[in-house]
C-alpha cells in the first residue's frame, strides 16, 4: 500500500513539473517577439480607409492605404511588411481575411522618409446576419542604427453583410443590396467580340471573294463575263479595225483563260470537250474564229469591217458570258 | 497567171498525194508532211521502227516526182567517195572511173534516197552538209549542181549496234524530221497483214502513176508560193515568240514532267530552222488553198521541223522523243495568238 503511495505521489510531482516547465517556455517566446514601440513623436501616420464600412460580403476586396511618415535616421524595414496571402488570425482562430496585395512607394524628403503603403484584403467569410469583421492590425519594425522598434498600424472595423436576409427570401429571388454586383459588367468583352466577329465576317467575304477569282457569286467574274465588261467600254469608242482588233484579242484571251491553254480553230474540238456547256454555240464560235482569221491574218482590201462586226463581236461575248454562268445564251442576232 | 498556176500545181500535188495515198496507207498526216516538204524545197529524214513502210513511202514518192533519182544504203564501211564515184576493172583490164550516186543523174537528180543514215560514218555525214545546204559537190576539178535534188533519209531509232548519231548540224540541213508509226486503225491493220497486195512492195510501187509532178518546175512554183502566201503582222509576231519559246519555254510557263526547265534546252531553234518553219507552213496555207498563213499552218509543221534541231542537256538525250513531243506541244498551248 505505501508503495503505491509513492507511486502516485512520484506521478504526480512529475506531472507538476512538466506543467511549470512548458508555462515558463510559452513565457518566454512571448518575451522574444515583442519589440519596443516607436516614439509616437517620431512617426506620423494617415489612412485612407475604404469608402463605406458595410455591405461586405465574401469575396469582395478592401483597400485602404497608409501613408506613414518617419524621421530620419530611422527607416522601415521591408521584411517587416506583412506577407501576402497570410491568413490574418484573432487569437489563434482564422477570421476569414486575407491579405491580397501589397504595393509600397518611398518618397525621401529632407528630415524624413514618407511610405505609402497601398494593402489589399479580401474577404473570405460570410455569415447569415450582419457580423463585425476588422481589418487587423499590423505590426511593421522600424530601425534606427542599432534599434529596432515596433509601429503598429491601427486595425478598422467594418460590417461582413448576409448575401440575403435569413430564411425570409430565397437566395435566387431578393438579392441583398449590400451584396454588392454580383456580375461584373461584360461590355468590353462583348465590344471586342463583336468587333472580332465583323473581322471575321470581312475577312471571309475577302477570301471568297479571291478563291472566286474575284467574283462575288459562284460562275461570276469570268473569263468572257470580264471580257464582256471590257467590250462595252470599246464600245464608246468609234468603231474601227484597231478596235475590232482589241476586242477580238480579248476574247482570245477569254478562250485561252477558259480552256488554260491557247484555244485556234484547230483545237477548237477540245475546247469543245472540255467546256460543254458552250456547245450550243459551236456555230457562232467558228464565226468567231473565221472573223478573227479574217482581220488578224487574211486581211484583204476588199473587206471592210465597221460597226456590224463590232455589235456582232459583243452579243457573241454575251452569249459566251451565258454559257459560261450556265445560263441559256441569249438569241444570236 | 501565178494565181492559175498556184491552182494548176495544187491539184498536182493533191494528185500526188491521193497516188501516194493508195500505196501507203494510213499515213495521211506524214504523205502531206512530205508534200509541204517537196514544195518548200526542204530534205526530209524518216524515223520510226523497222518495217513500218518508211522506204516504201519514200520510193513511192520518189516515182511520183519523176526526175533522175539515186539511192545508197548506209553501211559502216561507206566513205563520202563512195557517194561520189567508183572505181573498177574494165574489160580491157585498166583501171576505170565511173560516176557514184550523187554524180550519175547529173542536174537531172531529183531525189537522192540515203536509207539507213545513221549507219553511214560522220564522214559520210559532212560530205552531205555541203550537198544538201548548197546542192554542190566538187569532183574531178569541177562543181556540181544539183538544183532539184532533194535528200530523202530515213532511220531508226530502235538498232544502235554500228550506229553512229546524226550531229546537230546535219540534223538542221533536214527540214522536216518525220515519225513513222504503225497506223492504229484495226482495218488497215487487218488490210496490211492480209492483203498481198501490200507484201509485193515492188509491184505496189509501181501502182504509183509516174512523174506527177514536173520534177524541174517544182523549184519555181516552190518560189512562187513563197513569194504569194502572205503572213500578217499578228503571224509574224506569233512565229517570233514560238521561237522565242524554243529557247525560253518557261518565260511562256511551258513545263515538261520530270524535267528542269532551266536546264533542259542548250540550243533552241536555228534562224535556219524557223526559216524552215515559215517556209513550211505557207505550202500547208497553199495547200489548204489559203492567200495567208494563219497560225494552224505553223501548227501542222511545228513539231516535224523544230523537234529535231533543239539540243537537250545530255541528261535528257536519252528521253528526247519524248520531251520534245511533251516541249512542242507546251509551247503551241502556252503561246497565244494574237
Amino acid at each position: 500500500m505505501k508503495t503505491a503511495l509513492a507511486y502516485m505521489q512520484k506521478i504526480l510531482l512529475q506531472c507538476v513539473a512538466l506543467c511549470l516547465l512548458l508555462s515558463a517556455n510559452t513565457g518566454l517566446m512571448a518575451d522574444e517577439i515583442r519589440l519596443p514601440a516607436l516614439d509616437p513623436k517620431l512617426a506620423k501616420i494617415n489612412i485612407v480607409e475604404p469608402e463605406r464600412d458595410s455591405g461586405y460580403t465574401v469575396g469582395d476586396l478592401l483597400t485602404r492605404v497608409v501613408t506613414l511618415e518617419i524621421k530620419k535616421p530611422y527607416k522601415l524595414l521591408d521584411t517587416s511588411l506583412p506577407i501576402v496571402g497570410y491568413e490574418k488570425r484573432y487569437q489563434g482562430q482564422v477570421i476569414g481575411i486575407e491579405l491580397r496585395d501589397i504595393r509600397k512607394e518611398e518618397q525621401e524628403k529632407a528630415d524624413s522618409t514618407v511610405y505609402k503603403i497601398a494593402l489589399t484584403y479580401q474577404v473570405f467569410t460570410r455569415n447569415v446576419v450582419a457580423k463585425p469583421a476588422a481589418l487587423p492590425p499590423e505590426f511593421v519594425k522600424v530601425q534606427g542604427g542599432k534599434d529596432i522598434f515596433e509601429y503598429r498600424i491601427p486595425s478598422w472595423n467594418f460590417r461582413i453583410s448576409p448575401i440575403a436576409v435569413f430564411g425570409e427570401v430565397k437566395l435566387e429571388t431578393d438579392l441583398s443590396p449590400f451584396r454588392g454586383p454580383v456580375q461584373k459588367t461584360d461590355k468590353r468583352e462583348r465590344i471586342i467580340l463583336n468587333t472580332a466577329l465583323v473581322v471575321l465576317a470581312l475577312a471571309a467575304l475577302g477570301l471568297i471573294y479571291i478563291l472566286g477569282v474575284h467574283a462575288w457569286l459562284p460562275r461570276m467574274g469570268g473569263p468572257f463575263a470580264r471580257a464582256y465588261r471590257e467590250l462595252r467600254k470599246l464600245g464608246k469608242l468609234p468603231a474601227s479595225d484597231e478596235t475590232l482588233k482589241l476586242g477580238l484579242g480579248r476574247v482570245h484571251q477569254a478562250f485561252n483563260a477558259s480552256l488554260g491553254s491557247s484555244v485556234f480553230s484547230g483545237n477548237l474540238e477540245q475546247f469543245l470537250q472540255q467546256k460543254p456547256v458552250f456547245a450550243t454555240i459551236r456555230h457562232d464560235i467558228e464565226q468567231f474564229f473565221d472573223l478573227s482569221r479574217h482581220v488578224f491574218f487574211e486581211q484583204s482590201d476588199a473587206q471592210q469591217f465597221g460597226a456590224e462586226q463590232h455589235e456582232w463581236l459583243r452579243r457573241f461575248t454575251r452569249r459566251c458570258r451565258d454559257c459560261e454562268r450556265g445560263l441559256k445564251p441569249g438569241k444570236q442576232v | 497567171m501565178s494565181d492559175r498556176q498556184l491552182a494548176d500545181w495544187r491539184e498536182h500535188a493533191l494528185k500526188l498525194e491521193s497516188e501516194i495515198n493508195k500505196v501507203v496507207v494510213g499515213q495521211e498526216s506524214p504523205i502531206r508532211l512530205i508534200t509541204t516538204a517537196i514544195f518548200a524545197r526542204g530534205h526530209v529524214l524518216l524515223e520510226g521502227d523497222v518495217g513500218v513502210g518508211k522506204t516504201t513511202l519514200l520510193r513511192a514518192f520518189t516515182r511520183g516526182i519523176g526526175g533522175g533519182y539515186q539511192r545508197i544504203e548506209g553501211t559502216i564501211d561507206l566513205m563520202p567517195n563512195d557517194l561520189v564515184y567508183h572505181t573498177y576493172l574494165g574489160e580491157d583490164g585498166k583501171p576505170h572511173v565511173s560516176p557514184g550516186p550523187l554524180l550519175m543523174s547529173g542536174e537531172d537528180l531529183s531525189i537522192f534516197f540515203f536509207n539507213e543514215i545513221n549507219r553511214a560514218r560522220p564522214q559520210v555525214h559532212s560530205l552531205l552538209l555541203r550537198v544538201m545546204a548548197e546542192r554542190t559537190l566538187t569532183a574531178f576539178n569541177k562543181e556540181h549542181h544539183f538544183p532539184h535534188m532533194l535528200v530523202f533519209a530515213d532511220r531508226n531509232q530502235v538498232e544502235k549496234e554500228e550506229t553512229f548519231d546524226i550531229p546537230s548540224a546535219a540534223r538542221d540541213r533536214f527540214m522536216m524530221e518525220i515519225p513513222i508509226v504503225v497506223p492504229g486503225d484495226p482495218a488497215i491493220r487487218e488490210e496490211l497483214m492480209f492483203n498481198p497486195k501490200f507484201h509485193d512492195v515492188d509491184a505496189l510501187v509501181g501502182t504509183v502513176e509516174p512523174e506527177v509532178l514536173e520534177f524541174d518546175k517544182v523549184n519555181g512554183i516552190a518560189r512562187i508560193i513563197q513569194n504569194s502566201i502572205d503572213a500578217s503582222q499578228t503571224l509574224r509576231r506569233y512565229a517570233l515568240d514560238l521561237w522565242t519559246a524554243t529557247k525560253s519555254p518557261e518565260l511562256f510557263g511551258v513545263q515538261v514532267s520530270g524535267v528542269e526547265m532551266s536546264r533542259l534546252i542548250i540550243s533552241g531553234a536555228s534562224p535556219r530552222g524557223v526559216g524552215m518553219l515559215l517556209s513550211a507552213a505557207r505550202v500547208n496555207a497553199w495547200l489548204n488553198n489559203r492567200t495567208a498563213v494563219v497560225p494552224e499552218d505553223i501548227h501542222a509543221v511545228f513539231h516535224e521541223t523544230i523537234a529535231h534541231r533543239l539540243v537537250f542537256s545530255p541528261v535528257y538525250e536519252m528521253r528526247r522523243t519524248e520531251i520534245a513531243r511533251e516541249l512542242l506541244s507546251g509551247i503551241i498551248n502556252g503561246v497565244s495568238a494574237p
